[in-house]
Formats: structure tokens, C-alpha cells, sequence
């Protein structure tokens, strides 16, 4: 990129973009904002502009990040790399894995990178705890457990629309979902139970997942959207033939209050136990990307982030089977390692077409 | 003045199971008691594990070498220790002698077996208690009280894990023969008993997969060692068992259970395992591991012996450890049919 100043086009300006923004800043990056609702406070709070539509949006910007509500991510993305712009699209990719597909092929088809906002992957604890399994200091991983579960996410009304958001499946448990499969490996079944009772004036949902790896090693997922005071937590526990780690964010304050309590609700997002935010490390880590080249990396580019698209696709994949059993209450057979390679081998055609 | 009543005879049947020490130092000082034990199969057991006539002189116990005699001297009831494939003839031996029964979980390795037991005890008019001691901790007594008060709301379902080392010190829990399985037959039954003295509903679903990936080069180790469960409940509510025997050999306790509920009210976890003092000892070569905490067996036995003199229906009767007992069978029956989901007649 001949630009030494990235110029980001934020596109939506809810929850997720209040997160975004300040990363993007702290990289040095230039903000333009379009959003049906809300761009001008995002804007002005983080010392970005506003853009007078999508397609000014789209001149501008080197880089566009897709942080609207789930089922318009194909249609902002897609556009977005026709206009020959990278992208980052908030996960889940798309609320159904053909949408997923059609926005990876719009990628190949444009050769520009393309990256999930898998943000839980640039969480120290959970990194931390991957780059230990992968290096082999709980011998082979036997059973582990994931668990993440907050308020029901009343903060805006498509949340509770399973067919704009796939619930607490495919908004929440696709990071556990998509972290099993990062530190276990390739996925060969899911079976998924749900629960959803209104209360109070309130929707709660528990759904848990159990998925059967490739190698051997069983997983169960577990999703709660709940109570409005309910407090956001995250916890891990992996257990392999050589050891365990465990983790839960409820014992991982590094300051202890006893204070009156905060009349408003639960928090939406975690905040970091420790050190920077996640997601200036996410995005940092994409940016670096991003700016070494102006169209697709190899995939043995240095540059390549720890999440890709293909495995943005799986994630979504995998929430969908889960879906599937629930619905069916039968467990769902997938093959998360042909789907890698045939997913990546696409990627080879396309290259080998434009050669 | 009200006068003392003649103290209990109680008969400890086999030194099989590890909690059997516990029993013997729980009744030996106890002045309500007179205790007697037998541990006739301490023959088949290997030669390095302490049984028998050597183990009651170790522990201070009076000692007979069969169950014949034990029954003989009329006790009012028997604890059943021994291995879980032979608690059916222990416990048909003790109903129609008129003892009553505190049995060891799984209540049987096979739901035949302990459909039987409970008849054999419900005609001789005998009680029959499963040997389920977390039902007696406080912190599962608060919980039950919360969601009796209407606290945590309706029920969604919940997270249970029981997880340990890998049975040590008694070969048999690694038997299949005799244990009847591995971690599954183990651990989920303490868990489906809470639960199913939490929500009153038999369970209508179960799906459960496992691997042996954990002590998976151990020869000794002939069952599976890591399993999910996934249970549905007649109301709806759906939880997932972790029953995995993952806690390292080196760890500075022997494992624990949670149990974590949640309702419309909010969410309630309860891990009755975990009042300890920490630290490390021995030049720092060592993490230390102080449990503290009420004396769940010692509940349990109280609880029991009350329910011998009363004539009042234990807690955890023979009737749960049967029904837990089909959740391990449905779970054993899921796994060998690959993860199918195995729909229980409630």
C-alpha cells in the first residue's frame, strides 16, 4: 500500500464498532463512517468522519470493516471487495454458511484478503492457552470444556431475532465453537441441545454443544444468554493425558471492588483481564496484513493472520450443524477437514485461473 | 428422662470400595453402634491392596470372615462396599435378612439388577439407601432451597463436572467387569442424583460420547476415561456432564464436582469441594491442599441411621439409584450405538 496512513471504512456503528473504532485509531488509521443509525456520534467520538453514503465509503477507504448486524455482512462485504477493497467482517461471517461461501468466493474473485472478527482467538488467556496445547504441555488433548454466557443481548432488537441472528448459537458459541476446533483440530460430529424461556420480560437462552474431534479429543460448548443483571464470563477448562488448563474470567480480576452496586445491567462484552484490548491486538494483527500487500497473501505469507476466512466459513459451518441438531435433536456428522481443504483448494483454482 | 435406646447393629459387607475405611472410622467410635464387617471376596483382589481380616485389624474393627456370619448376628442394617458388579447379591442377602441397606453408587452395573434389588428390599420391608454424599452438603442444600423458593426461576438446564484422578489403590474401579464401565459408571450417577433430586423429573433424553485418550497407554485402565453427557429432562431443562477422569496423577487433591444451574432468575453454581487452604510446601516442590469442610460421608451415615430407627425413607433411596442407574445405561448405550440419542420411557 503506497499510503503510509490507513484510511478504514467503518461500516455500521453499533456495540462492535464502539470497539473497533478506538483500534483502528490507536494504529494511526483514518475513520469514515456510514451507518443507517448512529455514524455521526461514532464519528465524532473517535475523531472520524462521516461518509454521505456506501459508495463514498467505498472510494475512500483502503481497508472496510463490517460491523453490521449479521445478514448484511454478505451484501456490505461483497461490495466492498468488487470495489477492490479488503475487508474485515465482523463474525459470524454470514447467517447461513452459503452466505459464509458466497462472500469467500467474492474474495477469490476480487483477490483481496478477507478476515473473520474471530476476536476471542486474540485473547491472551485463550492464545496463551492454545500456543501451550499446540506445543504439546498436556500431551494430547482428551476433553475440554468452553463456556461464555452474559445477558441476553437486549441492546438491540435483531439479537433476538433467530432469523437475523442464529441466537446464542451463531452470534455467541461460534467463538467457543470455532476455538474447540483451533486447539483440538478438525471437527467429525455436533450435537446441541437448547433451551429458551421468556420471563420476566426477558428472553434466556442455554444451549450447550458437544462436538467429537478428528483426533479423538471430545469438546462441549456451552452458551448462556441470560438474566438482564447477569455478568458477562468466559472459562475454559482443557484437560489432555499430560496435564490441564483451566481458566475463568470470574476469578481473573486483577482489582477486587466492593463498591455500591451499578444499577444498570450486565456488560456486553468482556473486558480484558489484563493488558491491551483484544481487539487492537486483532486488529493490529490484520492491519499488519493488510498493508503488506494490496490484494490476497499466499497462504505461506508471514503476514497471514492467525484466523482466516476459510476458517471464518468452518465457524459458521460448525453453528450451523449445531443448529441443525437442535432442531432434528439427532447429532449432525461433519467433516471440518474436507471442508478445510476443498475450501482452501478453491482458493488454488482461482489463483491457478488468474495465472 | 427419655432412656438410651440399644445401640444399632451394623454390619459392613465387603472392603472393596475406598470409601469402606471411611465407614469403618465414621461407626467404630460411635456409642449408638455396634459395628461387625466381612470382607469374604478380599481373596480375589490383587495381593498389594489391603483387605479382609488384615484390613479390619488395621482399622480397629470387629471382623467375620463371611457375610453368612455377618447376617447371622441379626444386624438392624449393613453398609455394602463391595465391588459394584457384586452389589445385587450382597444387597438380596442382606433384604432377607432383614437388614436394611446402604449400598455403594452405582447402586448395580446393570439396570436388571437393580430393579431387582429395589423389590427385593421393598418386600422384605427393609429400606434401601444409595451412597450418594454430596446430596448432603450444604452447598447443594442451599442450592436445592433456591430453586425450591422459586429463586433461580424455571430451570433452563445446567453444567455438571465430576471429574477425578484415574482410581487408584483399588483395581476394580478400572475393571469394566466389575465396575461396570469407567468414568461414565464412576462419576454421572452423583450428578443425575442431585439433579434429579433438583428438578423431580426423570430424564427422557441421553446422548453421551468418550474417548480413553486420558491413562490411554495404561494397560490397567480397560474403560473410558473422558466423557460428555448430554441429558434432557422430562420439563425441558438440558444439561451437559462432564464425568471425565482428568485430574493429573500429580495434582494436590483427588478431583472434585460442580454443579452449575441456570434459571430465569439467574444462575446458581455450587462446587462443594472447594473450601481448602493453598499454598505451596516442601521447599515449594509441593502445592498444598488443606480441605476443610463438612464431613459429607459422616451426613450421609446420620442421615441413614435415623432413617433405620424411624423407619422413614432415606434421602437417596433405592428408587434414585435406580434411576441414575438408567442414565448411566442410556449413556453406556449411546456411546456403543456412536453417539446416538437414546430416548428414555418416563
Amino acid at each position: 500500500m503506497s499510503s503510509p496512513t490507513l484510511t478504514v471504512g467503518l461500516v455500521g456503528a453499533g456495540g462492535i464498532a464502539r470497539a473497533h473504532a478506538p483500534a483502528w485509531r490507536a494504529l494511526g488509521a483514518d475513520l469514515v463512517v456510514h451507518s443507517t443509525d448512529g455514524a455521526p456520534g461514532l464519528a465524532a467520538a473517535h475523531g472520524g468522519r462521516v461518509a454521505r453514503g456506501l459508495d463514498e465509503l467505498l472510494d475512500v477507504a483502503d481497508v472496510v470493516d463490517v460491523v453490521t448486524p449479521t445478514p448484511s455482512h454478505l451484501e456490505v462485504a461483497s461490495a466492498a471487495l468488487e470495489a477492490g477493497r479488503h475487508v474485515l467482517c465482523e463474525k459470524p461471517l454470514g447467517r447461513t454458511s452459503r452466505d459464509a461461501v458466497a462472500m469467500l468466493e467474492a474474495a477469490r474473485a476480487a483477490d483481496r484478503q478477507l478476515y473473520p472478527g474471530h476476536v476471542v482467538r486474540f485473547f491472551p488467556e485463550y492464545a496463551l492457552m492454545r500456543q501451550a496445547v499446540r506445543a504439546g504441555e498436556i500431551g494430547a488433548p482428551a476433553v475440554l470444556r468452553f463456556a461464555r454466557g452474559g445477558m441476553f443481548p437486549a441492546w438491540s432488537p435483531w439479537f433476538a431475532d433467530d432469523a437475523q441472528s442464529g441466537g446464542v448459537v451463531l452470534d455467541l458459541m461460534i467463538h467457543d465453537l470455532d476455538l474447540a476446533r483451533w486447539t483440538a483440530g478438525e471437527v467429525t460430529s455436533v450435537h446441541a441441545t437448547r433451551r429458551s424461556l421468556d420471563a420476566d420480560g426477558a428472553r434466556h437462552t442455554l444451549a450447550h454443544a458437544v462436538l467429537t474431534h478428528a483426533g479423538g479429543a471430545i469438546s462441549h460448548v456451552r452458551g448462556l444468554w441470560g438474566a438482564p443483571h447477569t455478568t458477562f464470563r468466559t472459562s475454559f477448562h482443557v484437560a489432555g493425558d499430560a496435564g490441564v488448563l483451566r481458566y475463568d474470567s470470574a476469578d481473573a480480576a486483577g482489582v477486587r471492588s466492593d463498591l455500591p452496586p451499578v444499577p444498570s445491567g450486565g456488560q456486553d462484552r468482556p473486558a480484558p483481564a489484563a493488558g491491551e484490548s483484544p481487539y487492537l491486538t486483532e486488529i493490529r494483527e490484520f492491519a499488519r496484513a493488510f498493508t503488506a500487500s494490496g490484494t490476497a497473501l499466499a497462504p505461506d505469507d508471514p503476514h497471514q493472520p492467525r484466523v482466516s476466512a476459510v476458517d471464518g466459513v468452518i465457524a459458521v459451518e460448525l453453528a450451523e450443524a449445531a443448529l441443525a441438531s437442535v432442531e432434528s435433536g439427532e447429532p449432525v456428522a461433519v467433516d471440518t477437514a474436507a471442508r478445510a481443504s476443498a475450501l482452501t483448494a478453491a482458493d488454488l483454482e482461482t489463483t491457478g485461473s488468474r495465472a | 428422662m427419655t432412656p438410651t435406646p440399644a445401640p444399632l447393629r451394623v454390619a459392613i459387607l465387603s472392603f472393596a470400595h475406598v470409601h469402606a475405611a471411611s465407614y469403618v472410622a465414621l461407626l467404630r467410635d460411635r456409642p449408638d453402634v455396634e459395628l461387625l464387617t466381612a470382607d469374604p471376596d478380599a481373596a480375589t483382589a490383587p495381593a498389594d491392596e489391603l483387605r479382609g481380616a488384615a484390613f479390619a485389624a488395621e482399622h480397629g474393627a470387629a471382623y467375620v470372615d463371611t457375610y453368612e456370619e455377618a447376617l447371622a448376628w441379626r444386624p438392624d442394617a449393613v453398609v455394602v462396599c463391595s465391588e459394584n458388579s457384586r452389589h445385587r447379591e450382597v444387597v438380596l442377602a442382606a433384604a432377607a435378612a432383614g437388614a436394611h441397606v446402604l449400598c455403594e453408587k452405582p447402586l448395580a452395573t446393570r439396570v436388571a439388577d437393580a430393579e431387582e434389588m429395589v423389590a427385593a428390599c421393598e418386600a422384605a420391608g427393609v429400606r434401601l439407601m444409595t451412597a450418594y454424599p454430596v446430596r448432603f452438603s450444604p452447598e447443594f442444600v442451599t442450592l436445592r432451597r433456591l430453586v425450591a423458593s422459586g429463586a433461580l426461576g424455571t430451570v433452563l438446564g445446567g453444567t455438571g463436572t465430576n471429574n477425578g484422578k484415574v482410581p487408584a489403590g483399588r483395581a476394580w474401579f478400572t475393571d469394566p467387569d466389575l465396575a461396570g464401565g469407567g468414568a461414565l459408571a464412576d462419576h454421572v450417577v452423583h450428578l443425575a442424583d442431585l439433579l434429579d433430586a433438583l428438578l423431580g423429573e426423570e430424564a427422557v433424553a441421553v446422548r453421551a460420547v468418550s474417548n480413553r485418550v486420558l491413562h490411554g497407554g495404561d494397560p490397567k485402565v480397560r474403560a473410558e476415561t473422558g466423557a460428555l453427557v448430554s441429558i434432557t429432562y422430562a420439563g425441558g431443562a438440558e444439561v451437559t456432564v462432564d464425568c471425565s477422569w482428568s485430574v493429573p496423577d500429580g495434582a494436590p487433591t483427588w478431583g472434585g464436582l460442580t454443579l452449575q444451574v441456570v434459571g430465569t432468575g439467574g444462575t446458581v453454581e455450587i462446587d462443594p469441594f472447594a473450601a481448602h487452604v493453598g499454598g505451596l510446601v516442601a521447599d515449594g516442590a509441593r502445592q498444598a491442599w488443606l480441605g476443610f469442610g463438612e464431613n459429607l460421608d459422616a451426613l450421609m451415615l446420620e442421615h441413614f441411621l435415623g432413617c433405620v430407627r424411624t423407619g422413614e425413607t432415606p434421602g437417596p433411596d433405592g428408587r434414585v439409584g435406580l434411576r441414575t442407574l438408567r442414565v448411566v445405561a442410556a449413556a453406556q448405550r449411546s456411546v456403543a450405538e456412536g453417539g446416538a440419542v437414546v430416548r428414555l420411557a418416563s
